[in-house]
Parts: structure tokens; sequence; C-alpha cells
């Protein structure tokens, strides 16, 4: 009954005010994210060599880096160049990137992996080149990227606690002030992992809603 | 009355889901006998083959081996008889990850817990009785169909088995390599080796069967001697469907 | 010679060595996760239905909550309550080991459904009961084909263990924060870590594709192909 207490009185406000920044942090980073993604991946996928080469660095770079030490250099490195940006910035700002770099990845290989000859068909029986893009190649792209680009936005949800690390107070930053204060650690951690873990069911769910929604035979892939 | 049967099987039942594979089949051999299941795609020859060694557990039915009764419910007793039950299927099923003399050495180790140089050397023996000693040591990948399917009999013969069972053995295999599956087949029957062998190829089950059962839809219709099957077949499907046979794999009565 | 570039070469070694604290981590979190992976994905195949559950109740659970949630969970929370006393290191293992257990398990998982169906079905008609079959036919087959996913969850690992900074493991993260805080060349410092990271995965990354050659079934590259 005393934990109860607790709960209502102490741990409720606290979460929602958290997930109030962490909300604040994944929608922004997650579009930003996708849009850099999308437009890197279709360089990647059907640039010259100069363009690919330099947005292939890029998605190198960003996955092969871990996600802290690219927060901490948004905020800790950049001062260096007389920038400085509060915590919230500097972690929309490593999430999109970071996220945008396995966007593109998925992107790319959706792209790849429509065949030419669709496309040359497609010219042939009289599209315009805009009506290609739009009737047959972003169609088929989007599907095929959607798994990938699904789960990637899945892992951002996750991946938003670190922003407590450069001290941008979301969810998981207020859990740990609280546990801090009251010593109930074991209470209040199992309590933000099942919040999170009640989030990324959800956004499963869309996913997996989306994905049958949009499903064409042939374009099953191996269901686990 | 003696039962001078090697193995009988009695009534066996299977149903899929609504759809009533196997409704009621029985069957006894001899020792050394050949007995051929023949019939259209779907009479369910396939799964009775794989309700005799339980890998398809019927629904209602039994087993006797050597005239004690297999009870399959008792694990143990279930891996004893499968190790005197050989099968061949259809599609091979080699081990990839194994050289052919592994695969055949494999069961002598594993389960007969035979120490592995002893398994290696057994299994040479039968890899030189199917013509195969040279390939010992390629992989599945490398084989052709045929030897494939001749070390997959290798295999089943190392264990000793007193029955086997053959669920189409060159159905999947090209043309011009069923003959040396088939050889290796006939003389397994000249050394007295009981089987049951499900198959198309007519030629061979009439030289050589003591028996042809014809099934259909899950059941069998008819069952007798070659002679009297081919030339005296009472039910009209039963030579219509021999005739239909013979015509799409090209053989002659 | 400029400042940060000072700061980076003296401090190089002092990084290397927290290299040394990160591999062993990953080494650790990745082993323990292959043992307790393969058993999960055996339950999730094989099992009967109650162990099905818990094996993917298990996924669920530690693919859905956040790393550093759990690490605060287990460090300052779990082993405090149940009064065991593990280094920072240890739980460090023990956590990245429990969360890419959840991930190898599915790795396995989808390893073991590509086999043709015929490769256990031959081994029971053989007489092996299906702990042998297992062990001796399916895994030795699905665990070579799933080297190159499991060559990209070391990647994974190799990043998430940058997190584990956060419990107060000397390793490559926290070290070169120890650093940069001191002689406040953030960037420099920060970039000399990000390469580091990145040598380490090229090395990981190609040592799995020397192991995948090395197993690597003769004619035989992706399952039921010939």
């Amino acid at each position: 009954m005393e934990t109860l207490l607790f709960f209502q009185q102490d741990v409720i406000p606290a979460f929602l005010k958290g997930l109030r920044v962490s909300i604040l942090l994944i929608l922004p980073s997650a579009v930003i994210g996708l849009v850099i993604g999308i437009v890197s991946g279709a360089l990647r996928a059907y640039g010259n060599r100069g363009v690919r080469l330099v947005a292939d660095a890029y998605a190198t770079l960003f996955r092969g880096i871990p996600l802290v030490v690219q927060l901490f250099m948004w905020y800790f490195g950049l001062p260096y160049f007389n920038i400085y940006l509060n915590p919230f910035a500097a972690s929309v700002i490593g999430f999109s990137l970071c996220s945008g770099a396995y966007h593109s990845e998925y992107v790319r290989g959706a792209f790849l992996s429509i065949k030419r000859g669709q496309l040359s068909a497609a010219l042939a029986l009289g599209f315009t080149r805009l009506q290609m893009v739009t009737a047959i190649l972003l169609p088929q792209g989007f599907r095929r990227a959607l798994p990938g680009c699904g789960n990637e936005l899945i892992y951002l949800v996750k991946y938003s606690s670190l922003a407590y690390m450069i001290t941008c107070i979301e969810l998981t930053g207020e859990a740990k002030i609280l546990a801090s204060m009251t010593f109930r650690y074991t209470e209040i951690f199992f309590a933000v992992g099942l919040v999170y873990l009640a989030l990324v069911t959800f956004a499963s769910w869309l996913l997996q809603l989306a994905e049958d929604r949009l499903t064409v035979p042939g374009f099953e892939h191996h269901k686990l | 009355m003696a039962d001078e049967s090697i193995l009988r099987v009695e009534n066996i039942k299977k149903a899929f889901g609504k759809r009533h594979v196997l409704k009621g089949v029985s069957l006894s051999i001899r020792k050394g006998e050949l007995k051929v299941l023949m019939g259209p795609s779907g009479a369910g020859k396939s799964t009775f083959l794989q309700c005799i060694n339980f890998l398809v557990m019927p629904d209602e039915g039994e087993v006797w081996l050597e005239g004690s009764r297999i009870n399959h419910a008792r694990k143990h007793d279930l891996y004893g008889y499968r190790q005197q039950v050989g099968m061949i299927f259809q599609d091979f099923n080699l081990f990839d990850h194994l050289p052919a003399l592994d695969n055949i050495a494999i069961g002598l180790a594993r389960v007969k817990e035979m120490p592995k140089k002893a398994a290696r050397e057994r299994a040479m023996v039968e890899l030189e009785r199917v013509g195969l000693s040279d390939h010992a040591h390629h992989y599945p990948a490398q084989l052709s169909g045929g030897q494939k399917q001749r070390v997959s009999i290798a295999r089943a013969l190392a264990m000793d088995p007193k029955v086997m069972l053959l669920d189409e053995p060159t159905s999947a295999l090209d043309p011009e390599l069923i003959g040396e599956v088939l050889a290796v087949i006939r003389n397994l029957v000249a050394n007295g080796m009981t089987m049951i062998m499900a198959t198309h190829q007519i030629g061979f089950s009439r030289a050589l069967a003591h028996e042809i059962v014809f099934m259909e839809d899950g059941q069998i219709v008819e069952q007798g001697p070659p002679v009297k099957m081919f030339s005296d077949a009472v039910r009209e499907r039963t030579r219509a469907f021999c005739a239909k046979i013979s015509e799409l794999y090209g053989e002659t009565f | 010679m400029p400042e940060g570039l000072l700061a980076v070469i003296t401090a190089f070694p002092y990084l290397v060595q927290g290299s040394l604290v990160t591999v062993a981590v990953v080494v650790g979190a990745m082993l323990s996760g292959l043992v307790l992976g393969v058993l999960l994905a055996v339950a999730h195949v094989y099992g009967h239905r109650s162990v099905r559950l818990l094996a993917r109740v298990y996924v669920w659970f530690f693919r859905g909550v956040p790393l550093l949630v759990l690490l605060f969970l287990f460090y300052f929370g779990l082993f405090s309550v149940l009064g065991i006393n593990l280094s920072a290191f240890t739980v460090a293992v023990i956590v990245l080991g429990l969360i890419s257990a959840a991930y190898q398990s599915q790795i396995f998982r989808g390893a073991i459904l590509s086999l043709p169906e015929g490769q256990f079905k031959a081994a029971r008609a053989l007489g092996m009961s299906d702990l042998k079959a297992i062990s001796s036919i399916i895994l030795p087959q699905a665990l070579r084909f799933s080297i190159p996913g499991w060559s990209n969850e070391y990647s994974i690992v190799l990043k998430d263990s940058a997190v584990v900074f956060a419990l107060g493991v000397a390793e490559i993260m926290a070290r070169t924060h120890f650093v940069a805080t001191r002689t406040y060349q953030y960037l420099p410092l920060y970039l000399a870590a990000g390469f580091l990271y990145l040598v380490l995965t090229f090395m990981g990354v190609k040592a799995l594709r020397m192991l995948e050659e090395r197993v690597r079934i003769p004619g035989y590259s992706r399952p039921g192909v010939g």
C-alpha cells in the first residue's frame, strides 16, 4: 500500500515529466533521421561516383562509431568550434544523424533490390521519369525498406534513453534522479523498463500492422 | 497360430485435420520379401511408410517387429525400434555437413555408440558395397543424385536393419541416374533383405517384387503377386493406373 | 604541435588499454550470449508450449527494455537487493550477455528453421533421440549459417559496450571522457575514441569472416541448395 502511494505521488509525475521530454526527443529525431536516411540512401543508390563516396562515408562512419561517442561529440566537442548546444539540441542532432545512417542503409538496399528492368519497362511504356519514380520506384522501395526502417525507429525509442548521458533529463534521467533520492532502485527501474517495453511493443505492433496492410504476394520476407 | 511375419502392421489410421490420409491400412511381410506399394499421388503411400517407423505418429494402429509389439509411447523402445528399421527417402536427406563416410558412420557412432574408428571402418565397407569408396570424403553437395541415394542406402544398411522402408527412392533422380540405384536395390533383394518400397518403377517391381500392393485414397484396394496384378487385375482402376504409369515412365510390360 | 593532437598522442596508450577492457566486455557478453542464445533458440523451435512461451517472453523483455535502464536496474537494483556484490565490469558483461542472448537466439532460430525438414527426419529414422539429432545434425549446420548474423551482432555489442561507461567501467569511453575533462580537448579525443571503435569493428568482422571460411562446408552455400 505504501508502495502504491509512492508510485502515485512521486513516480508517476516524474515519469510523465520525463516521458514528455522523451517524446519531444523521439519525434523530431525520427522524422529528421528518416529524411536524412531517404535522401542519402537514394544518393547512394543512384548518385554519381563522387556523391556516392561522400554518402557512403557518412553511413559508414555514423554506423561504425557508437551513438554515445557521437552524442558526446555534439555536446562536448562542438564548443571547440565555439558552438554551444544545449543537451536537448545535441541529443536530437546526434539521434538524427546516427539513425539517418542506418535508414540510408535500408533505403539504399531497397532501391538496389528493385530490378532495373522494371524501370526500363516503365520508360518504354512512355512513363515520364517522374511518373516512373512515383508509380513504380517509390511504392516498391517503400515496401522493401519498411521492415528495416521501422525497426530502426523502434531502436530509436530505446536509445533515446542515452540522452541522459549528456545530461538531457528524459524518462531515464527522471528515473535515475528519483531512484538516487529514494534508493528504491529496483522498483523504479523495473517500472521504467516496463514503460519502455510498452512503448516498444506498441511501436512494433504498429509496424506489423503497416507491413501487413502493404503486403503484396511475393514481397513477404521470411516471417519469424 | 504362429506369426511368421518379420514385420506386421495393423489398421493404421492417420488424419491431418479433416483430411483422412490413411483409413485403416494393414500389411505384413515375411523375411526376405520385397513388397511394392503403388498408387496415385495422395494415396497415402509415403505417409504409411512414415507411420511404420513412427516418423509420423498414427492416430490408430499397431506395429509388431518379429512378434513383439512396438510400444511407441516409450521413447527408449521407439529409438531401439528405429535402429532396426532402415528408411530411404525420396529426397535422400543426407546430412549436409558431413562427408559421405561420416554420413554412414554417424549412426554407428552416435546411436549405437561404436568407437569412431570402428564406425568408420564399417562405414567404408558399406560404401564399397554400393560402389562409392572413391567418394568417401566428398560432401553431399559434391555428389550426384544417384550417388547421394546410394550413400543413403549405405547409411541405412550400416545399422544392420531387419527391414528397409524405401519411399520412392528414384523419383527425384534424373532418368540416367535411376539405373545405378536400382542396381543396388536389386542386390539387396538378391541378398535377402526384407523391404517395403513405394515406387513407380513398374518393370523393376514386376521382375523382383513378391507382392504388389495397390493403394488408393488411404486404403489398400488390391494386392497380389506381380503376375496376377499386371495381367489379371480385377479392378479397372488398378489396370488403368499401371497402364498410365508405364506410359508416363516409358516402361513396357 | 596543436594541443589536440598532443593530448591524443599522450593519452593514446591509456585509451588503448581501455580497448582491452572493451574487448573483454564484448567477448564476455558475446560468449555468454552464445550459450544462452543457443539454449533459447532450441527451446523456441523444439520446446513444449510453455517452454516456447518462456523463450518468447524472455526475448520480448530483453529486446524491449533499453540497455541503460537494464544496467541501472541490475547494478543499483537487483544485485543490491539480493545482497550480491559484483563489480561494474561483471554486471556489464552479464547484462550485455542477457540482451545479446535474446538477439542471438533469433539469429540461431532463423538458421535452424532454414534447414530442410529432411535433416531432422533422417536423424530420427536412424534412431537418434531428439537431443542427439539437435546436437549432431541440426546445430553444426545452423551455427555455420549463423556466422554472418553473428558478425552483425558483434558490431552492435561493441557499440553498446560504450554505454557501460555509465556504470564506471574503465573502458574506452570512460577513459576518453576522463582525459577530456582534464585536458579540455574533447573533440580530438572523442575522434580518437571513434577511430578505436572503427578499428575494433573492422578487426572483429574480418576475424569472423575468416572463421566462416574455415568452417565452410564444401559446395554448400545456402541451406537446401546443393
